[in-house]
């Protein structure tokens, strides 16, 4: 046996058969019994075969299991086949045992893996589709909420036919969101271009709708809601759009008014071209950036308000100017304005902006052709009115000529003075018949009209008949004069014979006056009333009727009449005539210039020498200016004591005082006025020293402070700030 | 034709403001008076017709006025502002404000400014072309070392007299800073400053009767030219009483000017050959104002209390306008011929 030790088993039987042989050795030298040596060979024969069977019972599991992982893994073959809708690779014969079972799983293993893997990678190929669509369903229905843990993949289907589907949806789904993209894009278009216009935050308008609007890069959100919302958006700015167009296009539309009202520079209207271009541009015509802005409008608006104060400020000019224009005519016309209070109502409401300025200008324009008119058929009576004023003017100064009795001297513009006397008497002659003449045109044109004729509001009737009973006055006076004449002249006749000729009073006193009656009195008479009426104005007529032209005359009169008096009474009155005459040329606003007189005839006193005051004062100087310089000595040397008290040194006082006494200084006639001196110098140059004696005198001694203050600033109560205290004690 | 004649005071005009008179000016271009007064009013005269033209009424007392054309004209508020009148409208807009009363202004053709000086010790220059607004028609604002006393113009030159005696001398082109600063030479108050009309120099009066004659030119032969002289004085009782001289006015043609004081009395000076030249009889009671008209055939004179005692019963205020004779106011040569002032 030991020959073939090749085969174990023959090995196995020899090692038992050694062992044996070497157990019954040791039985012999034991000597053990046959039953108990056939005991031992049982148990071990027993034992052997309890090892075999186990090992039998080990093998059989063993390939037991071997055949279920076989099955189990053609069983999941079979199913990735099935799920991934492939017939399968490799079907296995199970009748035909192509080899042993270890043979059959290592054949299997190697597909299942590989299906295994191709299972995978659909399902990769699947989740991704998944989740792509799940991503843009997301996208799409995110704010309503769309279940996002839904990429749960069956597995039980993984075919190419469901892969296919799920392209389809994954591009029908991809469809859509780009189609809304370019919806919300295209929205956003409409609404950047409508914030453009309206001058709006474009971000912050389209951040209020959805925040991830307003970026620039990132993804948008295309939501239902999103869009919905843009929409709104834009039909709202659409809507402001619109509403702001209709403003700025009423704006324009007042503009072009006012432009054309105004005759406004082209320069001024360039700034506001765009405005006026879109005058009658639709809703989407309008493009321009910030044409619709609230400032741009604001703007206009403000362009707007400003022509309109200006045409408003125009209108009253205009308003004012036509109210001259109307108060001119009818001062020209010498008719009062009716409603002339009315007029000041309404241009004070024009003012205050109650009312609107071209209705007022409108009725001003009617009370205007109305006054026109009425002056039109006033004119006839009126020149003849202005024919009878100048008539009683020439018979004013006929009259004022009559009692001259210088008059036939021979003087320069005598023999013109001659002529107009002429014609005068020859138009005083007319007057009665023109007052009648007036009198009967103004009746019938009362009759016609059934209302009175006012001249500068008074009754032109009454004032004829004033005049007449004036001039019925006058007539009587004339009379009485000329008794009195005769009586006088008796008189004197009557003295002559009891003691000799006497020169005649009326020749003492013409000698003064006659000239300056014949030429400067009567011109500036015949000033007086036109002036009165030429200045006056209707509102101050009404107050002072008396300044109508017969009644000042009258006024006149008498005071003429008083004139006469007094020289008939011989008295001379020199000053009286003479403040009469000035008097009359104050009146007339005359600027008085009296060459002829050399000095002024206010310094010079009646019947004081006209001689050269002009000498006698420089004279008066040169005396006086060794006197005033040794007085300026003196009283500078008062003063400094005074000046002692003064709060205020100055380190110029010495150098002020040394120029005053410098020689230089004194050749200066320096004019101070010391009392001794000055009283013979003001009487040589003015007689006002005969005025009241100096009642405001006041030494300055009290005027420095610590803080100077000037008069103005004492009486306003103004003090510096930091001199609170001060302020109890001036204040 | 009730008042008497009033033959030795010239005319007095008609409807006077109601309170002190603060200054008063003629037109340049015509007879117009301008009259400013504590009564807040301005009022605008025709001194030939003896008229009221115009009347402006303010928030506060008007401290001075100016001209600018004949249609329109400044004033100086003492509620600290500067308004710009229009005549023919009675309009009026304010041109801007000081922070304290405005007691100066001045219009300057040369440069179209319109110059003020203030209390704030500040003097302001103005543009009246500008729309109402401070902020448009500011032009600069000048500190003074004291608050503005009186201003005075000539051509370029601008004289700022102010409170503790500072005299500062502006070139109004270039206002960044006085072109001269010197302090008064009289030793009191300063109460008036007005610029000769020939350019050279300006004459200044004090609170103490006394009126000093400056010049621009620094050099020493221009400085030796200067002097003072006292006017409006009296003595009473062997006291000198010394009055303040409230007024300075240069005739236009002649250069020689009047002066007003206290005492009631306008005296006529010819400041070249240092004489005084006239002496018109005393008015009621201060003069406030002097002006020439035009031509300078007319002086007004505003006979107005001017504070200098404080509150206390006076004469009423009064404008008188009177004319010129020549004889009065032509200068009286010594040596030369021909004074060309």
């Amino acid at each position: 046996m030991s020959i073939v030790p090749a085969d174990p088993l023959m090995q196995l039987e020899t090692t038992c058969g050694t062992l044996l042989y070497e157990l019954q050795i040791i039985w012999d030298e034991v000597g053990e019994s046959d039953t108990e040596r056939d005991k031992m060979l049982l148990e071990l024969e027993r034992e052997c075969l309890e090892v075999y069977r186990r090992k039998v019972d080990q093998a059989n599991k063993c390939r037991a299991q071997l055949r279920q992982a076989i099955a189990d893994s053609e069983a999941e073959l079979a199913a990735i086949c099935s799920a991934m809708g492939e017939r399968p690779v490799h079907i296995r014969q199970s009748d035909q045992n192509p080899g042993s079972l270890k043979a059959e799983l290592r054949a299997i293993v190697p597909q299942l893996d590989e299906m295994r893997k191709r299972k995978c990678e659909r399902k990769n190929q699947f989740l991704e589709i998944l989740e792509q669509i799940q991503k843009i369903k997301c996208e799409i229905y995110r704010s309503t909420g769309y279940p996002p843990a839904n990429t749960v993949l069956d597995e039980t289907d993984l075919s190419l036919r469901k892969l296919e589907e799920l392209q389809t949806e994954l591009q029908a789904v991809q469809m859509e969101k780009s189609e809304r993209l370019k919806k919300v894009l295209d929205r956003l278009n409409t609404l950047n271009s409508l914030c453009v216009v309206l001058g709006m935050d474009f971000k912050e308008t389209v951040g209020e709708v959805h925040p991830s609007l307003g970026e620039s890069e990132g993804t948008k959100n295309i939501s239902n809601d999103t869009i919905e919302q843009l929409a709104a958006a834009i039909q709202r700015l659409r809507e402001i759009k619109i509403q702001r167009m209709q403003r700025l296009q009423d704006l324009a539309t007042s503009l072009l008014e006012l432009w054309n009202l105004m005759d406004t520079p082209v320069e001024e209207q360039q700034i506001f071209q765009s405005v006026t271009a879109n005058i009658a541009a639709s809703e989407d015509e309008t493009t321009e950036p910030n044409m619709l802005s609230v400032d741009f409008i604001k703007y206009v608006e403000a362009e707007v308000s400003r022509l309109e104060e200006l045409k408003a400020s125009k209108m009253k000019e205009l308003v004012l100017k036509k109210r001259f224009e109307l108060e001119d005519i009818c001062r020209k016309t010498h008719i009062i304005p009716e409603s002339d209070s009315s007029l000041d109502v309404a241009i004070e409401a024009i003012e205050l902006g109650a009312v609107d300025a071209s209705s007022v200008l409108e009725q001003i324009e009617l009370q205007i052709s109305n006054i026109k008119e009425e002056a039109f058929c006033r004119k006839e009576i009126l020149e003849k009115v202005e024919k009878w004023m100048a008539a009683c003017e020439e018979e004013c100064w006929l009259e004022e000529y009559n009692r001259d009795d210088n008059r036939y001297n021979a003087g320069r513009g005598a023999h013109l003075t001659l002529k107009r006397a002429e014609k005068a008497r020859a138009l005083v002659n007319k007057l009665p018949a023109m007052v009648e003449a007036l009198a009967s045109k103004i009746t019938a044109w009362e009759n016609e009209r059934g209302t009175e004729f006012s001249y500068d509001g008074i009754r032109l009737l009454s004032m004829l008949e004033e005049y007449t009973i004036l001039r019925q006055e006058k007539e009587l006076e004339r009379k009485r004069q000329r008794d009195q004449k005769k009586l006088q002249g008796q008189l004197i006749t009557e003295q002559e014979a009891l003691y000799g000729s006497k020169p005649s009073p009326m020749k003492c006193q013409s000698g003064k006056k006659g000239s300056r009656l014949s030429c400067g009195g009567g011109a500036s008479n015949r000033r007086l009333s036109l002036g009165g009426t030429t200045l006056q104005t209707p509102k101050a007529d009404l107050l002072h009727p008396t300044r109508a032209t017969p009644n000042t005359r009258q006024a006149k009169k008498i005071e003429r009449l008083h004139q006469n008096d007094h020289s008939n009474l011989l008295k001379d009155d020199g000053i009286a005539s003479l403040s009469a005459g000035r008097r009359g040329l104050d009146i007339a606003g005359l600027p008085v210039k009296k060459s002829s007189f050399g000095e002024s005839p206010m310094v010079r006193k009646p019947f004081s020498p006209i001689s050269s005051t002009d000498s006698s004062k420089s004279n008066a100087t040169n005396i006086l200016e060794d006197l005033s310089r040794k007085h300026n000595d003196m009283l500078q040397k008062t003063l400094s004591s005074n000046n002692a008290s003064f709060t205020t040194p100055s380190k110029i006082i010495s150098a002020v005082e040394e120029e005053n006494r410098t020689p230089k200084a004194k050749t200066i006639p320096v004019p101070a006025t010391p009392a001794t001196v000055s009283v013979p110098m003001q009487t040589a140059v003015t007689p006002a020293l005969f005025a009241a004696p100096p009642c405001n005198s006041k030494p300055v001694d009290d005027i420095p402070e610590e803080i100077e203050y000037s008069f103005e600033e004492r009486r306003a109560g103004f003090v510096l700030p930091n001199s609170s205290l001060k302020t109890t004690i001036l204040v | 034709m009730t008042a008497p004649p009033q033959v030795t005071t010239g005319r007095e005009l008609s409807s006077p403001p109601a309170d002190g008179i603060t200054n008063l000016r003629f037109s340049t271009h015509s007879d117009h008076l301008l009259v400013s007064s504590w009564d807040k009013s301005v009022r605008l005269y025709d001194a030939s017709a003896n008229a009221v033209r115009g009347e402006f009424m303010h928030g506060g007392a008007v401290l001075d006025c100016c001209f600018h054309d004949d249609s329109s004209g400044f004033s100086a508020g003492a509620d600290n502002t500067v308004r710009r009148l229009v005549f023919n409208y009675g309009r009026e807009d304010i041109l801007g404000r000081h922070d304290a009363p405005v007691r100066c202004v001045e219009y300057s053709s040369a440069t179209g400014q319109v110059i003020t000086g203030s209390w704030d010790k500040t003097l302001k220059c103005w543009d009246p072309r500008g729309a109402s607004g401070q902020d448009r028609t500011l032009l600069g604002t000048y500190t003074q070392p004291e608050r503005v006393y009186s201003l005075s113009l000539v051509g370029n030159r601008l004289v700022v007299a102010t409170a503790g005696r500072h005299v500062n001398v502006y070139d109004l082109r270039n206002m960044s800073q006085p072109e001269q600063r010197r302090e008064s030479s009289l030793k009191y108050q300063t109460r008036c400053v007005r610029c000769y009309p020939n350019g050279t120099g300006y004459a200044l009066s004090s609170v103490e009767g006394r009126v000093a004659m400056e010049f621009f030119d620094l050099s020493e032969a221009g400085q030796s030219k200067k002097y003072a002289f006292k006017c409006h004085r009296k003595s009473e009782a062997g006291r000198d009483i010394v009055y303040p001289v409230n007024s300075i006015a240069f005739h236009p043609i002649y250069g020689t000017f009047a002066t007003g004081g206290c005492d009631g009395y306008v005296n006529v000076w010819d400041g070249n050959n240092k004489k005084r030249l006239y002496q018109y009889s005393k008015y009621p009671t201060s003069i406030a104002a002097l002006s020439f008209s035009r031509d300078g055939k007319l002086l007004a004179v505003a006979s107005s209390y001017t504070y200098e005692e404080g509150d206390k019963p006076h004469e009423p205020d009064a404008i008188f306008v009177r004319s010129v004779n020549e004889v009065e106011i032509k200068p009286k040569p010594k040596v030369l011929p021909n004074p060309s002032t």
